[in-house]
């Protein structure tokens, strides 16, 4: 065998540990980053809290996104690139061929203004050459509903709440986290284990179940009870700030030395993550950041991204 | 990246199957098939070539590809078993009803005048037996510089233990020589059972010997690039091609050549050819 089957895609795991009263911890920067979230998972031990999105695949379609700051990504195949004549780059992600190519546009740019130059070719070859139809996910803060009416009175919409779905899980093992100083497993277990619960996968590797061989990390408790929250929907930096602040809330409160897991997963088939980088789909698109925290204010902060991503902040 | 595309489903009478067999390809999502007529000429028998199904006398409609919004597109493809020179004959009309050529030869000689003369899309590699030759550098590069593909089918090594064997030698020591280029992967598939969603062909590469990125363009851009070469093959330096039209007006007796001429490359995606 010519290759090594050891060598698997790259996948980034960024690991940090911090605290929120720590005055220069970057929590607020790194929740800021990842624009488009499309769901959240909370974890809590000894508490017993819109799938249907349409969606186009980056490594397949176009996809375009547009984030709070301004900045229009066009994640475009080469025929669509080709026919729109707009100046972009090729994919850091390309192998052998050129066949995927990003058209960035600071829509706040002088050149990008109605009647600009940059706006005039982008519009005319949007609407001329290439004639790109999408449906578009649109989310906005509160109170802000009055500049979007004019928009979607032009276009047809529908209002989509986010999906939330509550589970309560009993007798579950689960990693014995010592203190906030310490984490008992490594963060690859940590993780592992935490995507099982959520997903409702039994750690228990029994010799006659051919499901699933996930175990536990060690040292292991058992919870007599959790629950697990997901959250589903074009989620703001906001939203998971406003969250984070009312679980900091609830863990002080709590008499136990309790701890809980805040997850937030990107989009797969979002053409920017971590900012403005470009993040394309090998085999998984995974993005997201799971957040630990403790009663004490102290946190873990996990960042993982997939083969074709950049190292998250 | 472009769509997932299968170039090998086989062709079966049975248009029952063929149907289930083009709604799961559908489902697993695939964007483009195509369906194989195998044609093996024996020196004995004089045998027809067989001609294509058109795919409205199969299904009135096609079934829309799993979490994209446009129906699955449907191709015709030949493949002819050369146990001889003679068995391919580049200038037969049968051929200009199919969307896509491929041979599959059976000794070392054929290969290396499918690699490098023959004018065809596809070379199918062997799955079912040892290779009976070794392959060389030189036919390979041959080919990769016309561009035309290898292609390594997979049902064989779903259904039988030794044929998953055979398949794999075969396969790594293709990758060996070829480097990984020109490599497209595909069912051969008779039965719905028998086919895999793209993301699990791309992980099979891995085991022919394939890298990530080698293997994902197996199963997308590179079968891509197979159907545009073959769309080349009948138009004049890929540009200009001629279609005769067949109204005849009561002014001309005979009805004028109509020319159609847009740049391939600036056209949008040919989606209804």
């Amino acid at each position: 065998m010519t290759t090594d089957l050891d060598q698997n895609p790259r996948s980034l795991l960024v690991s940090e540990r911090s605290s929120f009263r720590d005055l220069k911890n970057r929590i607020s920067s790194q929740v800021e980053q990842l624009h488009l979230n499309y769901k959240v998972s909370l974890l809590l031990p000894e508490y017993s809290f819109d799938r249907s999105v349409p969606r186009t695949r980056i490594d397949e379609d176009n996809c375009v996104s547009l984030t709070p700051k301004g900045h229009l990504t066009l994640s475009l195949d080469k025929d669509s690139f080709e026919v729109l004549g707009v100046e972009g780059k090729p994919s850091r992600f390309n192998h052998r061929v050129k066949k995927r190519f990003v058209v960035s546009v600071d829509l706040t740019d002088s050149c990008m203004a109605p009647g600009g130059r940059g706006y005039l070719r982008l519009l005319a070859g949007l609407k001329s050459r290439l004639r790109l139809k999408m449906d578009f996910l649109l989310s906005h803060h509160p109170g802000g509903g009055a500049s979007l009416q004019t928009l979607l009175s032009r276009h047809d919409w529908s209002e989509h709440r986010p999906e939330v779905s509550r589970h309560t899980l009993t007798h579950l093992s689960c990693p014995a986290l010592l203190t906030s100083d310490l984490l008992s497993c490594d963060p690859h277990s940590f993780l592992e284990w935490l995507g099982a619960a959520h997903a409702h996968i039994s750690c228990g590797n029994t010799s006659s179940s051919f499901l699933s061989s996930l175990v536990c990390p060690e040292p292991k408790t058992a919870l007599s009870r959790a629950l697990s929250v997901s959250v589903c929907g074009l989620l703001l930096p906001q939203d998971i700030h406003r969250l984070l602040q009312q679980i900091r809330v609830y863990l002080e409160e709590s008499h136990l030395e309790s701890w809980a897991c805040l997850t937030v997963h990107g989009f797969v088939d979002s053409p920017v993550s971590w900012g403005a980088n470009e993040h394309g789909v090998l085999r998984g698109g995974e993005n997201f950041y799971s957040l630990l925290m403790f009663h004490d204010d102290v946190y873990y902060l996990h960042q993982a991204t997939g083969a074709h991503d950049t190292c998250p902040p | 990246m472009s769509v997932f595309m299968d170039l090998n489903l086989s062709f079966c009478a049975d248009k029952s199957r063929l149907r289930s067999l083009i709604e799961t390809a559908a489902h697993l999502g695939f964007s483009t098939v195509a369906v194989n007529y195998t044609f093996e000429p024996t020196a004995k028998k004089k045998q027809e070539i067989p001609a294509p199904m058109p795919i409205t006398d199969l299904m009135d409609q096609l079934p829309v590809v799993q979490g994209r919004s446009r129906p699955i597109r449907v191709l015709n493809r030949l493949t002819v078993v050369m146990s001889d020179s003679s068995h391919f004959r580049p200038t037969a009309p049968e051929y200009r009803r199919f969307d896509l050529l491929a041979v599959q030869p059976t000794s070392e000689k054929l290969f290396h005048v499918a690699c490098m003369t023959l004018d065809i899309d596809i070379i199918c590699i062997t799955v079912t037996e040892k290779l009976p030759f070794f392959f060389k550098r030189a036919p390979i590069n041959g080919a990769v510089e016309r561009g035309v593909m290898f292609e390594v089918s997979y049902a064989a090594a779903i259904r039988d233990a030794t044929m998953r064997r055979y398949t794999i030698a075969n396969a790594t020591s293709l990758m060996e020589t070829c480097k990984g280029k020109n490599v497209i992967l595909s069912s051969a598939a008779e039965k719905p059972l028998e086919l895999r969603g793209p993301y699990d062909i791309t992980n099979l590469g891995l085991l022919f010997g394939l890298s990530d990125g080698d293997s994902k363009e197996a199963v997308s851009s590179t079968c891509r690039s197979a159907v545009l070469h073959a769309e080349t093959r009948w138009t004049a330096s890929g540009i200009i091609r001629t279609t005769k039209t067949c109204s005849v007006t009561p002014i001309q007796q005979e009805a004028p050549p109509e020319e159609s001429d847009a740049p391939a490359a600036k056209k949008a995606k040919l989606e209804d050819e």
